[in-house]
């Protein structure tokens, strides 16, 4: 007789608690059934004679869906308003024009292909199955990007009189006092549903381990939040934990779970020289396909087809293809002239824009790997909200800080407003709270306030469940043979993911209405 | 004071360059105004092919000086001002207008709604200055006020009310608007006057 549960006898065991859910999941989990989860690519049946293709935009959805399409016997074409392709991937390097339509401004990076800045998308989690999967067909090598590390810094003007506090010892001390609190005032009888003796130890002992509590359920500090010295010829001495009640001071405690959410946890991962390897993959089977500096003006969805009409060097250029796959933020489509219906085009102006800001500063010295940190992010709740250190060349001399990126509209803004010399002045004063001597570090910087970014004016389309609700399927629904894309038209908006699922999403329905005409070699 | 003196000259070179690359492209006043410059909701960016060339000069200017688009509440504005500033530095802010001034208005379709007979009888007030076809006075720098985006003009009565536009010291017609808007008492009438001036 053994008590070790075969997996099949866990299954069993999984559906008599749980009925037929839980047993598909289980099974998943414990990998005997294929995950169903969204392809990695969609298998499109190969054209018998070209259709005409229009992609407007060549952002990472439009470019994925040229890229899939013209393997299968489309002819396609891309339009993109900008002087650069990528859309909101986006990477600076020493020369790179930043185009603000107020404030353009320049990278004065040196050059150095280590000294480059992430103004849109700069992390991948593992998860991200398609976008590492063109990765790697593509040749764009990835390294690992540090996304939470326990050395940097928690700053909060609420607590401590705003001086920083190591990731770590917030975390462990503020659990150690909830954990201490609860151990301490919970009873038995406190809990809905009848608990057993054991239970009860049982969770004594849960919030025991959660909180590094004492055997006699009290907390005296933790090495988990950083020795005092970290001199190995002596003993360890533990810090003397932080005031509980100073911690809940801070609002942190709402962004103190970010490195556990589904996209941001370990482990993440960064293409090697920038983010703008992922487009430059593309671009390197594609780019013939792709027209610069090509601003749209009209759109009109035929009976058969669609027609575009663009602006390239001051000429009004009129283009017909089959069909378009959409790409401009919906904030701008609205003010194209476009004959969409009114259900539709009301769409395009009720999902309101992101507005995210971001600084980048190149360090003439990495002092934050003085201080023990090595990559990772440092939070504050002053406008700037964090600082990230590059995870990449370490132990070099300089390096490129992010010193601002913000997530409130309102910061956003009040960023924007400024002029660049000013954001900078503004970023380094908050962040001298973290890093005092911060600003005699910055040697140059760069700004891109997304919302007032040429081409875009807005970040991620900022979705909530109503709108989900009312606008989604409308907006994801083909108008004729015109498809709009993006992430804006998925459920995952802000990732690269995001608009490859939409990408896959409309040349999926593009290839089951022409395997249904018949047009499909077999 | 050398990091300064860095940066600085960092934001020089790119207001140099940026002028240089960017020529006599005005394609991004459509990015954000919409085809032919007739106007975005979906950005809040009002119409402004058709308007004077005057009249936009002088609020170009405007916003270059900070007399619009500063107060803390005029979001829209904020979005505005530096557009204003960098026509301005490149010195070129009349070329702009002379852009704007080719390009194909169309009469937008009206979006407000309201009580056109009391919209009426309050414009009696508007019409002195703005003219009974509301097509505006040169000779008293009032624009027309005909074949707007209806709703970017109850967005600037309200912020003449507020406040939010015509309280800089500077703005001569910016405070006589400020004055008259006193005439319309509440957001009912602001939206009744704008549904008559769509059937001007």
């Amino acid at each position: 007789m053994t008590n070790k549960l075969s997996r099949r006898g866990f299954l069993n065991l999984a559906g008599a608690l749980g009925g037929s859910t839980t047993v598909y999941r289980a099974a998943m989990a414990l990998g005997l059934l294929p995950a169903v989860a969204h392809a990695e690519r969609p298998q499109l049946g190969s054209l018998k004679k070209p259709k005409k293709v229009l992609i407007l935009g060549a952002g990472i959805s439009g470019l994925t869906a040229a890229y899939e399409l013209s393997r299968k016997g489309y002819d396609v074409q891309v339009l993109e308003a900008s002087f650069r392709a990528g859309g909101r991937n986006m990477t600076v390097r020493n020369g790179d024009r930043i185009d603000e339509t107020g404030f353009p401004q320049v990278c004065n990076f040196d050059k150095d292909p280590d000294l480059y800045f992430n103004c849109g998308p700069a992390r991948i989690p593992g998860h991200h199955k398609a976008l590492l999967n063109y990765c790697k067909e593509l040749g764009v090598e990835l390294a690992p990007f540090i996304n939470d590390n326990r050395l940097a810094w928690v700053q909060d003007d609420a607590m401590f009189g705003g001086k920083p506090v190591r990731s770590r010892e917030y975390m462990t001390d503020s659990r150690g006092f909830v954990a201490e609190l609860m151990s301490k005032s919970m009873t038995p009888e406190q809990f809905a549903a009848p608990m057993t003796k054991d239970d009860y130890d049982r969770l004594r002992e849960y919030l025991r381990f959660l909180g590094n509590l004492d055997p006699g359920f009290k907390y005296a500090g933790s090495s988990n939040s950083g020795l005092a010295v970290h001199d190995y010829t002596n003993p360890d001495v533990l810090k003397k934990p932080l005031d509980g009640r100073e911690l809940l001071k801070s609002r942190f405690m709402a962004i103190m779970n970010f490195g556990e959410t589904d996209d941001q946890a370990a482990m993440m991962m960064e293409p090697v020289g920038g983010m703008d390897r992922v487009p430059a993959g593309f671009l390197r089977k594609i780019g013939h396909l792709v027209q610069l500096e090509s601003q749209v003006q009209s759109i009109k969805v035929l009976t058969k087809g669609v027609e575009v009409t663009y602006r390239r060097g001051g000429e009004y250029v009129r283009a017909k293809a089959d069909y378009v796959l959409n790409c401009i933020p919906m904030h701008l489509l609205a003010g194209i002239e476009n004959n969409f219906p009114k259900d539709f085009s009301s769409g395009l102006t009720a999902i309101p824009r992101g507005k995210l800001f971001k600084i980048g500063f190149q360090m003439k010295e990495r002092f934050w790997e003085k201080e023990g940190i090595y990559g990772g992010i440092s939070w504050t709740l002053q406008d700037i909200q964090q600082l990230w250190y590059p995870a990449h060349g370490i132990n070099r001399q300089k390096g490129v800080v992010l010193g601002a990126y913000t997530f409130d509209p309102n910061a956003g803004e009040k960023f924007a407003r400024l002029a660049p010399a000013d954001r900078f002045k503004l970023a380094i004063a908050q962040g001298e709270k973290i890093h005092p001597g911060y600003g005699s570090y910055v040697e140059s910087g760069v700004s891109v306030a997304w919302h007032q970014m040429n081409h875009m004016l807005g970040c991620a389309a900022q979705w909530d469940e109503e709108l989900w609700k009312k606008w989604f399927k409308t907006l994801q629904t083909p108008v004729g043979n015109h498809y709009l894309m993006g992430d804006q038209v998925s459920y995952h908006p802000g990732w690269q993911e995001g608009a490859m699922a939409s990408a896959h999403h409309a040349i999926e329905d593009i290839d089951a209405r022409e395997r249904a005409a018949g047009a499909v070699a077999a | 004071m050398k990091r300064r003196n860095a940066l600085a000259a960092g934001i020089a070179l790119a207001l140099v360059f940026g002028s240089a690359i960017a020529g006599n492209d005005f394609d991004y006043c459509l990015l954000c105004h919409g085809t032919n410059a007739n106007g975005n909701y979906g950005i809040r960016a009002p119409k402004i092919s058709g308007m004077e060339p005057w009249y936009l000069a002088r609020q170009l200017e405007n916003f270059a000086a900070g007399v619009r688009g500063t107060p803390a509440d005029d979001v829209a504005g904020h979005e505005m001002g530096p557009v204003g500033m960098r026509l301005k530095a490149e010195g070129t802010l009349d070329a702009a207008v002379q852009f704007i001034g080719k390009l194909d208005s169309k009469r937008p379709a009206p979006t407000v709604r309201g009580d056109v007979a009391h919209g009426k009888k309050l414009y009696e007030n508007c019409a002195s200055c703005h003219g009974v076809k509301g097509e505006g006075n040169p000779a008293l720098q009032s624009p027309a006020l005909a074949a707007r985006s209806d709703w970017y003009l109850v967005t600037q009565l309200i912020n003449y009310q507020k406040g939010l536009r015509g309280s800089d010291a500077r703005d001569t017609y910016g405070a006589q608007m400020r004055a008259i808007v006193a005439t319309l008492p509440d957001e009912k009438a602001i939206t009744d006057v704008v549904a008559y001036i769509n059937t001007l």
